[in-house]
């Protein structure tokens, strides 16, 4: 018999499910960046065209983060709640010291120099915010404080990161914390009637906005959106040729590795951000959904994680993180696609690249650290 | 813990969830359209994208005489392209050039040029190494192509001129086309259709012109027959389909023979080739020109400069040693005599002189000056080129010993309007639009001229200069021929023309010769009849076209009626005249006497005329009367007129079925 709390009895009941779906969508991933750097058919020798270097990384950086998530998931739920805020505060820091000393890579500065390594402290904040917050109503709840007040202080956690990242600025990025911390918010049982105005005012904010608080080449994308033909061979170029390679896989798509408008190098960043282009060109309309599929499977696991939680501090981080991962998969799916701007959000798990791999597992590590713990009542009483 | 916010969850999540699941539907639906609903659409749209249209250079039209010979044609070239990206890094780039310089005749500065090209230029564009290669160095290439890593060797056409140096200034030649050649050719078509340049379907077209002239195949007229006629030698390109990558690297040819385009369209000038060749060689090593026309149809017959640089080297592209050494020439082998070369006429002048004394009633056919080797007015001698004088002379021994007192006298009383008008009749001062680049009007002064041009009124002394065709008068070989051709009569001595077919040359504005009593034209051709043919005549050893009547009828014994001219190019101050003038033998070349010379023949019944320059050819009597001699006698043997000009297109319409002629 093996005791539930010996490391053995935490991994034999750890989330298989959810694991299961998401080695399946990073193998799919790594499958797919296979692709993208490989073709069936040279054009011009006609062999076969391999390329594995991508997707050697990126299906390395998964299994070690596969195995981070796991080490993770097996820390208790205090040590979480207890790094919240320190985490929180060194995300602020950092985003200042960006601000002050930041490397500008693309016209923005999102990047910090520290020795070798270079951080992306707003990619942090994801995770961050909804971790502070979590705390927060932890210990308001816990303190019998539920009046509405305890959400102003909620807010200004929330805003002073999204301010600090407009200012790069990252428009994708800030979004995602907002979005993501207003959702933590909103679980946290804010009155539905402040959100109806919230809504209300965003949308009429959102002309507002457009004019006075957008940089010149967002504002270009937005226009882009809306007339990806008026400038094919600026702004709207990636999109009018990311738009020809979804439509052109048809139903059934044209096959694995059989994608012209990736080997043509028709479409930039085509293995990053645009990665979804790829899986529409080759497996075609099915292909799509069973990516959005998945998706929706993964998100529903971890809202039912989230759910299943005793501790407030469990149910909101976890739903907070699910929350993440859905603007993640909207924003990019739906930029890719020509509902949404293009603002540089990658598709977790498949788009190449270390940040993004990063901040999705240690985020899957939390969610199966409350899917652990999801029976402890924790209190938070004596931690700093 | 808040009993409130547990209760409240789960209809939270619930929202959420809803929420999630109507953009997961957007998404859906989106994707429904995108790849169910529009994906006809854009697998069309994914094929264009991939599927370039590049320009095929056409087939240049040939360009023949009058007989049908190529004056300008296609050979087959043999050429070898360089494509860097495919040769690896610049390193070995330099290591394949070097190698092809072993095998290939390439020159240490354009081994620099290619591998400039290497470094600037997209690595994926081919770039011309070498081309107009012998089949030899073609095959050799071909052998070693394998080892020899993005380098190709092709075979395409380029422009080819048989006669060589004979046509460099009248045929013209091509050249690779430059960034203002381009430009020209923009602006040529755009006009040539009537579009704007700033329209969508002007900006096309323009793009479409400037990839035509790129492709290492093109080149583009730059001078003569060759440049005035591009747009129609020229051609339509046809397109080759190409399969090509986001950044524009050619990925596959694809095959296009629907898309073929319409060759250019062939020319036939009226000039005889061989014709023209002899009087090339009758010149020697002299500098000069000649220009024989048919009196009848007023077809060019011969339309020389020499010497001449052979274009051929031109079209691949001739070196810059070689190109300065051709400016720095004294002999000026760049310059086209005959159409851009301005002369005084001289003596030969002294026909429209005559002509116009006569005319104007200012003399008589009988009038006579007595030629003392000199005469005074306006406070300064005017001298004959006889010291001892010519004695009495009128209209008819003045041409035939050309004597220069008469035609002071004849200018004087004449006066400059009249001479000048009658230059104008006799078609001096115009600029003859034949069908090539260049060509000059000269210059017949009078005194509005003289005004708009030194802000001056004219003087009567200057009238006497002219009166010999020296001062500001000045003409070209063409109008010399021209001149003639008018003094000889005939139906088409006024309409000269050098394209027999395949060029609409532009109206011409040339005013036919009227208004000169056909007893002035008499006497004009029996004085130049004199010069030739009589005792005392200043060419008299010239006149005899066939002292062995070798001539066919009606040309038999045929003699030529002409005039000669000795223009000078110096100044002859009074104190050399004091101490006896230089002789031409004892001056520098280029400051010797022109030698000019027109003529017709057969004097009794014109047919064809000719006008010859030997630039600093000391005297039109002994030097350029003989040329002209020989070219007509050979002209008259040949008698190029009495054939219509070649037709390529009557060997087309000989099809089967064509019945015979009822």
């Amino acid at each position: 018999m093996i005791r539930r709390e010996s490391i053995l009895g935490k991994l034999t009941s750890l989330h298989w499910f959810l694991l299961l779906t998401i080695v399946a969508i990073a193998v799919f991933g790594t499958a797919i960046l296979f692709s993208a750097a490989s073709s069936a058919h040279n054009l011009q020798t006609g062999k076969p065209d391999i390329h594995a270097d991508l997707a050697f990384n990126h299906a390395a950086r998964f299994a070690f983060m596969l195995v981070v998530a796991i080490a993770l998931s097996l820390a208790p739920l205090r040590l979480w709640a207890s790094l919240a805020y320190p985490v929180y505060i060194t995300g602020v820091v950092m985003l200042v010291a960006v601000d002050v000393a930041g490397v500008v890579v693309n016209g923005a500065e999102r990047w910090l120099q520290l020795g070798p390594v270079r951080l992306q402290p707003s990619e942090l904040m994801k995770l961050a915010v909804p971790l502070a917050l979590a705390r927060f109503y932890h210990q308001m709840f816990e303190g019998g404080r539920n009046g509405m007040w305890i959400h102003i202080p909620a807010l200004l956690v929330v805003m002073v990161p999204v301010a600090l990242v407009l200012r790069q600025p990252d428009l994708g990025t800030a979004l995602m914390i907002l979005g993501t911390g207003l959702a933590v918010i909103f679980f946290a049982g804010i009155g539905l009637r402040i959100v109806a105005a919230v809504m209300a005012l965003a949308i009429v904010a959102v002309p507002v906005v457009y004019f006075f608080a957008l940089h010149d080449y967002q504002r270009q994308r937005v226009d882009t959106l809306f007339n990806p033909a008026a400038d094919p061979l600026g702004a709207g170029y990636q999109l009018q040729q990311a738009m020809i390679a979804i439509g052109s896989g048809g139903l059934a798509g044209k096959g694995y590795m059989e994608g012209a408008q990736k080997e043509l190098d028709y479409i930039p960043e085509q293995q990053t951000d645009f990665i979804f282009t790829i899986i529409a060109e080759e497996f075609g309309f099915a292909g799509s959904i069973a990516v959005l599929l998945a998706w929706g499977v993964t998100l529903l696991q971890g809202m039912d994680i989230a759910g299943r939680s005793r501790s407030a501090f469990g149910t909101l981080a976890g739903s907070g993180f699910v929350a993440t991962l859905a603007l993640y998969v909207v924003i990019n799916i739906g930029m890719v696609i020509g509902l949404l701007p293009v603002v540089g959000i990658p598709l977790p798990l498949i788009s190449y690249g270390g940040t993004v791999m990063l901040t999705v597992m240690v985020g899957f590590g939390l969610l199966m650290s409350i899917h652990l713990n999801r029976d402890s009542n924790m209190s938070l009483r004596g931690v700093f | 813990m808040s009993r409130d916010w547990s209760r409240n969850f789960p209809s939270r999540r619930n929202i959420f969830l809803i929420g999630g699941g109507v953009m997961w539907g957007a998404l859906t639906v989106r994707l429904a359209e995108l790849q169910l609903l529009r994906g006809r659409e854009f697998e069309t749209k994914a094929t264009e994208n991939r599927i370039r249209l590049d320009p095929a250079p056409p087939h240049r039209g040939t360009i023949y005489d009058r007989a049908g010979r190529i004056l300008a044609g296609n050979k087959r070239n043999f050429y070898v392209t360089l494509r860097p990206e495919l040769a690896g890094s610049l390193q070995d780039v330099a290591k394949v050039v070097d190698q092809l310089g072993r095998l290939l005749p390439i020159s240490e500065s354009k081994k620099r040029t290619i591998l400039q090209d290497a470094q600037t230029r997209a690595r994926f564009l081919d770039i011309l190494v070498a081309d107009d290669l012998t089949w030899e160095d073609f095959a050799r290439i071909n052998v070693m192509a394998p080892e020899l890593a993005g380098v190709t060797a092709e075979v395409g056409e380029l422009r080819s001129y048989p006669y060589y140096a004979a046509f460099y200034h009248t045929v013209g030649y091509v050249q690779r086309a430059n960034d203002k050649d381009v430009t020209r050719m923009i602006q040529a078509d755009l006009d040539s259709i009537g579009e704007q340049p700033d329209t969508p379907a002007g900006q096309a077209r323009a793009r479409a012109i400037r990839r035509l002239y790129k492709h290492p195949q093109m080149r583009v007229g730059k001078q003569g027959v060759e440049a005035f006629a591009e747009i129609g030698l020229k051609g339509e390109p046809g397109k080759t389909r190409v399969l090509v990558n986001a950044s524009g690297r050619v990925i596959d040819r694809l095959p296009s023979d629907d898309i073929s385009g319409r060759p250019g369209d062939d020319m036939v000038l009226t000039i005889d080739a061989e014709l023209q060749n002899f009087a090339i060689q009758r010149f020697g090593t002299e500098s000069g020109s000649c220009v024989v026309m048919d009196v009848q149809s007023g077809e060019i017959i011969v339309m020389m400069s020499t010497p001449a640089p052979d274009p051929n080297q031109f079209v691949s592209g001739i070196s810059q040693t070689a190109y300065d050494q051709l400016l720095k020439d004294e002999k000026n082998p760049l310059y086209h005599k005959a159409y851009d070369g301005t002369y005084p006429p001289g003596s030969t002048f002294k026909v429209v002189v005559g002509a116009a004394a006569l005319e104007s009633g200012a003399v008589d056919p009988d009038f006579s000056v007595r030629c003392t080797g000199r005469t005074w007015f306006g406070g300064r001698f005017f001298h004959c080129w006889e010291k001892r004088g010519h004695g009495t002379v009128n209209l008819h021994t003045a041409l035939q010993k050309s004597c220069d007192i008469y035609f002071y006298e004849a200018a004087r009383r004449a006066g400059i309007e009249n001479v000048a008008a009658m230059a104008r009749k006799f078609g001096l001062g115009h600029r003859y639009e034949l069908g090539l680049t260049g060509g000059k009007a000269g210059v017949v002064p009078n005194d509005a001229w003289k005004r708009s041009n030194m802000n001056e009124q004219w003087f009567e002394g200057e009238t006497l200069s002219v009166g010999i065709g020296q001062g500001y008068m000045s003409a070209t070989p063409l109008q010399l021929a021209v001149m003639a051709a008018r003094v000889a009569g005939g139906p088409g001595a006024g309409n000269s023309r050098l394209i027999a077919s395949g060029a609409k040359v532009a109206d011409q504005t040339i005013a036919p010769l009227e208004g000169v009593s056909e007893d002035t034209m008499q006497r004009l051709r029996a004085g130049m009849f004199a010069v030739t043919s009589e005792a005392g005549g200043t060419a008299v050893r010239a006149g005899d076209l066939d002292p062995q009547g070798l001539l066919p009828a009606p040309f038999t014994h045929a003699r030529m009626a002409g005039k000669s001219g000795t223009a000078q190019v110096r100044v002859i101050s009074a104190a050399e005249r004091a101490s006896g003038v230089i002789s031409n033998a004892d001056l520098a070349w280029r400051l010797r006497d022109h030698a000019l010379f027109v003529a017709f023949a057969p004097a009794e019944a014109p047919r064809y005329a000719c006008a010859v320059v030997v630039e600093h050819g000391d005297s039109g009597s002994r030097v350029a009367a003989p040329i002209v001699r020989d070219v007509l006698a050979a002209t008259l043997k040949a008698d190029p007129g009495s054939k219509p000009a070649y037709s390529p297109a009557r060997q087309v319409a000989s099809a089967p079925g064509d019945g015979e002629p009822t």
